[in-house]
């Protein structure tokens, strides 16, 4: 599908879909309650079929008091990709784990889960992956501070 | 300088009584020996490797000209560090571990600002080793980012001067004190490569057989 046929597939498959600024792929925002159900449509729906989940990320806007995730999926039957975000509660960030429609999930979560702090529910192996298990805090957090960083000086 | 001769060479060879000429001259032939043939360790860590490591061996600028083109992958079989790219706390540990299974006489060069002192990562940062001199001791400091690598020839060949000159190690464990080899200010890429080429016949890294 083209970008404009899947953004009028999507709209028809669920109204509380919010597309998001245009670029060279179609960007969705979906409501945190609704991400297993919207995430597991856009996998096995057979007009859809993304079955490679590449990246993986989070975003801190702490302004906002906002975490939001991003999921870059993309097709390699019918070659079309999509970004997903979530927004999540910056203080207590939790979602569901995407492990069961994409294994490689897994170890993103986890990267997601060491950088940003964010919980996934049914993750069968929820640990760090980047840095050693004692650490403590997410160093991506735009607030995280520790005895080894120096302040910037201007 | 025969130090390094009676603790390198077998017990039964005695220094000559009353002439140390021999030693002596051993001692500067192994040293040119060594310093025009420093195998690398194929190591970089970010984005000065493409720069240090890569461009500077492809035939463009051909490393091998120095002798130092024989990049190994193992550290038992090489003779120079060059740490090309930024250092962070997890990958120091793994560092000090390949700069030890070197054998002596290692060399370190450390280029580029990450190397050197945690460059553009220096602030803010929770994971950049701030130097590469905070893990292990370094001989020459080549700075950029990244050095070109006629900046990286320029320390090599600093290098290669300290050693024949019996600075860098002649007990092993014994370290000098690092140089920076900083290109000078206002000097063109002309002028490197005429340097560097005065240097190659000068010093007779190459012959030329005319
Ligand atoms: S000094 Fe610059 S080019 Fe070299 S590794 Fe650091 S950031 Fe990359």
């Amino acid at each position: 599908m083209n970008n404009s046929d899947l953004e009028s597939y999507l709209l028809s498959l669920d109204k509380d879909l919010v597309l998001r600024e245009k670029s060279d792929r179609v960007s969705i925002t979906v409501p945190s309650e609704k991400l297993l159900q919207v995430m597991t449509q856009l996998r096995h729906d057979r007009a859809l079929t993304f079955d490679m989940l590449s990246a993986h990320t989070a975003i801190d806007w702490s302004n906002e008091n906002k975490l939001e995730l991003i999921y870059q999926l993309y097709s390699s039957e019918h070659h079309h990709r999509i970004m997903v975000g979530v927004y999540l509660n910056r203080e207590a960030p939790v979602t569901f784990s995407l492990c069961s429609l994409w294994q490689i999930a897994e170890w993103q979560e986890r990267e997601v889960f060491d950088m940003f702090g964010v919980r996934y529910q049914n993750h069968p192996d929820l640990r760090r992956i980047l840095l050693e298990d004692e650490w403590q805090g997410h160093p991506l957090l735009k607030d995280y501070k520790d005895d080894f960083m120096l302040e910037r000086p201007w | 300088m025969g130090i390094t001769m009676n603790q390198l060479l077998p017990k039964s060879l005695e220094a000559i009584p009353g002439g140390p000429a021999l030693l002596t001259s051993l001692d500067s032939l192994i040293n040119w020996a060594r310093s025009n043939s420093l195998w690398p360790l194929t190591f970089g860590t970010s984005c000065c490797a493409i720069e240090v490591m890569m461009a500077a061996g492809a035939s463009h600028h051909d490393l091998a000209r120095f002798g130092a083109e024989v990049a190994r992958p193992s550290p038992r079989q090489a003779d120079l560090l060059v740490v090309a790219g930024t250092i962070v706390k997890r990958m120091a540990p793994r560092l000090k571990v390949l700069y030890e299974q070197m054998a002596e006489p290692k060399y370190v060069i450390a280029t580029g600002a990450c190397a050197i002192s945690g460059g553009p990562f220096i602030y803010e940062s929770y994971a950049t080793v701030r130097g590469v001199h905070e893990v292990i001791p370094v001989d020459v400091y080549v700075p950029g980012c990244p050095p070109r690598p006629e900046a990286f020839f320029y320390g090599l060949l600093a290098l290669q001067r300290l050693i024949r000159e019996g600075e860098t190690i002649r007990k092993p464990g014994e370290r000098k004190k690092p140089v920076l080899a900083a290109l000078p200010p206002g000097i063109t890429l002309e002028q490197i490569r005429s340097e560097l080429i005065a240097n190659l016949e000068n010093k007779a890294v190459v012959n030329r057989y005319e």
